[in-house]
């Protein structure tokens, strides 16, 4: 009987576990693949077998094609697996945090105070050098927490954060910091390359990044995804309410602080390259959860690859479905998204009466 | 002997409202305590203050002699167990994952859950019965077997006293039996408990000593006997003449079958 009980239990966890590891695999060879296939697409294509053979053999690849992969594609293809990746662990974060799985970057606003700071960014300094990156960088992580402090405070009372509060906090804020943005572009009628930047941020597309921007956004992204490890399992036990997390020795104040910065680095490298997409933080983290549960530890690295797989697979298609001209990404995961998030309202319904 | 919990001198009242005033009362190893007034009177929040969440406004709770302000949450929590009323899990975690939260005050910040932790919730689980149910969604679960996994929480973490607010909430009576079989067979594992209740009659039996709280009056302590008293009930929860009579009815019945 005990023996048949300990095998049960074996069998049930090895269940998980194997499920996590074999998605983890398909995600991340998906992910190779997609970004091969990325870098043939668009409007020069190159053939993914002459690819093939200038990584394996010694057939280079013509000039122009070299240009094109290296200067153009290649950049944009890590972009986007940068922040889609950014936006689904910033969304499952914020979602543990808020205990609501309506909570994305985009929906809470902190999405809009990043592009606001990012926005003040390009203002004062030019965005093309490091340095002024950099500061654009540093200014939307200042952005994203002053508004997610903000929406935290509005909507939040006694531990807990209704749906309605956080929608209603987060879309007044959010709209409130992001047209704020287009404040800055009055003020200044000779914003030119500003201008530019400041339009395609506002409408989501994934500008072409400088292989020293892709290095300090890959760096936040870094950072907040070690960051976030510590924070999974606290996120597991304040599912059961803070003061129950509490007393069972979680300092919450803390946890709140560390997701909100983590959080934040995140909002703000995702913004810093590809401006306002909206709902990929509520997607991803959404699809895992069905597949693996809610256990915040083992969501966090599927989260990071989908999420990575997800905006590569949305901006390749973007940027290819009416070639020559492009699509705002930003504007293909409102489509997505949108029926999505109002899919997930319903189903959250009744708690949005109360 | 020194006693496990202690309160001493304990103040402790809401902005509005004073809640006890120099309360003093012991809980020791092997005790069973049934904690009853009216509502609102500070049931749960007695409970708190013993589980460390709140802190007194003045006065000390002591655990083994070491003020619990002294002491970090998670040591407590390794000692004392707190079961809320009501437990509102976002997502749906199973009961598995849920129990395993008992384990958070013994855990380091990357590591994961070892033999003697997984040995600690399954034996948690076998004592509530809730092994069977280890699978199933906790938001989807019955009133009854909900009660019973979160105490199977309280027992993973392997305390010394444990703290029930109204274990008997939202049972039938069938599952009142089986909760109090339940407290019967952890104080035979040795643990402590203090438990608030509703419902007096399940006490008598059940429990080796009552507190009566009752606004602004001093706590009484005793035994079920002493304390199940029409007269004493009576004042303590201003009950109506009218209705007395059941209410002597009721305690006298319990206590004669006890007898």
């Amino acid at each position: 009987m005990v023996w048949r009980v300990v095998k049960e239990r074996a069998v049930h966890e090895e269940g998980h576990a194997d499920r996590q590891r074999w998605l983890l695999g398909i995600l991340f060879i998906t992910l190779v693949l997609a970004m091969l296939a990325a870098a043939g697409m668009g409007a020069v294509h190159v053939p993914l077998r002459e690819l093939a053979k200038s990584v394996i053999g010694n057939r280079p690849l013509s000039d122009d094609q070299r240009t094109i992969l290296l200067a153009i594609r290649l950049p944009r293809i890590i972009a986007a697996a940068i922040v889609g990746s950014a936006l689904s662990v910033s969304g499952l974060l914020f979602q543990g945090l808020f205990r609501n799985p309506l909570a994305d970057p985009y929906v809470i606003g902190s999405s809009g105070g990043a592009v606001l700071g990012a926005s003040l960014g390009v203002f004062l300094v030019p965005a093309v050098s490091v340095a002024g990156f950099g500061t654009t960088a540093l200014l939307a992580f200042a952005g994203a927490i002053v508004s997610i402090v903000l929406v935290y405070w509005l909507a939040s009372a006694d531990g807990r954060t209704p749906v309605v509060a956080l929608l209603l906090a987060g879309f007044a804020v959010s709209t409130m910091l992001s047209y704020s943005a287009y404040f800055l572009e009055v003020l200044d009628r000779d914003f030119g390359e500003g201008m530019h930047v400041l339009s395609s941020w506002l409408h989501g597309t994934i500008a072409q990044p400088t292989w020293p921007q892709l290095a300090i956004v890959g760096t936040m992204l870094a950072i907040g995804l070690v960051g976030s490890m510590p924070l999974t399992r606290r996120l597991n036990t304040l599912a059961l309410g803070e003061e129950y997390a509490a007393h069972l020795g979680v300092s919450v104040q803390q946890t709140r602080i560390a997701v909100i910065v983590i959080g934040s680095i995140l909002t703000a490298a995702a913004v810093a390259l590809g401006g306002l997409i909206s709902f990929v933080g509520l997607i991803v983290p959404h699809i895992l959860r069905m597949i693996l549960g809610p256990d915040h530890v083992r969501l966090l690295p599927a989260t990071a690859l989908a999420g990575a797989l997800f905006l590569l697979v949305a901006d390749t298609a973007a940027r290819t479905i009416i070639a020559p001209s492009e699509l705002p990404v930003g504007v293909l995961t409102a489509f997505i998204g949108g029926p999505f998030f109002l899919y997930l309202l319903r189903k959250a319904r009744r708690e949005v009466l109360s | 002997m020194i006693p496990l919990l202690e309160f001493a001198h304990v103040g402790f009242g809401y902005r509005n409202k004073d809640l006890f005033n120099n309360l003093d009362a012991e809980v020791f190893e092997t005790d069973c305590i049934a904690l009853v007034g009216r509502n609102g009177v500070g049931k749960t929040t007695l409970l708190r203050l013993a589980a460390g969440t709140l802190v007194p406004n003045c006065g000390d709770v002591r655990l083994r002699n070491k003020t619990l302000r002294s002491l970090k949450q998670r040591d407590i929590a390794r000692s004392i167990a707190f079961v809320p009323q009501n437990v509102e899990v976002q997502f749906s975690f199973t009961v598995e994952q849920f129990v395993e939260q008992g384990r958070t005050p013994f855990m380091r910040m990357f590591g994961a859950l070892d033999a003697a932790d997984r040995e600690a919730i399954e034996r948690a689980m076998r004592l509530t019965d809730t092994w069977s149910l280890r699978s199933r969604v906790f938001n989807q679960l019955s009133g009854g077997e909900r009660q019973r996994v979160k105490i199977a929480l309280g027992l993973a973490q392997e305390p010394r006293l444990l703290l029930l607010d109204e274990p008997m909430q939202h049972l039938d009576i069938g599952r009142q039996f089986e909760m109090i079989d339940l407290i019967d067979s952890l104080r035979g594992e040795g643990i402590a408990i203090l438990a608030s209740m509703h419902d007096l009659t399940l006490i008598e039996g059940a429990f080796s000593s009552v507190w009566l709280l009752s606004p602004g009056e001093e706590m009484q302590q005793g035994s079920p006997h002493e304390i199940l008293r029409p007269s004493v009930l009576d004042s303590a929860f201003n009950c109506l003449p009218r209705h007395r009579p059941m209410l002597v009815e009721r305690t006298r019945s319990r206590m004669n079958q006890a007898v």
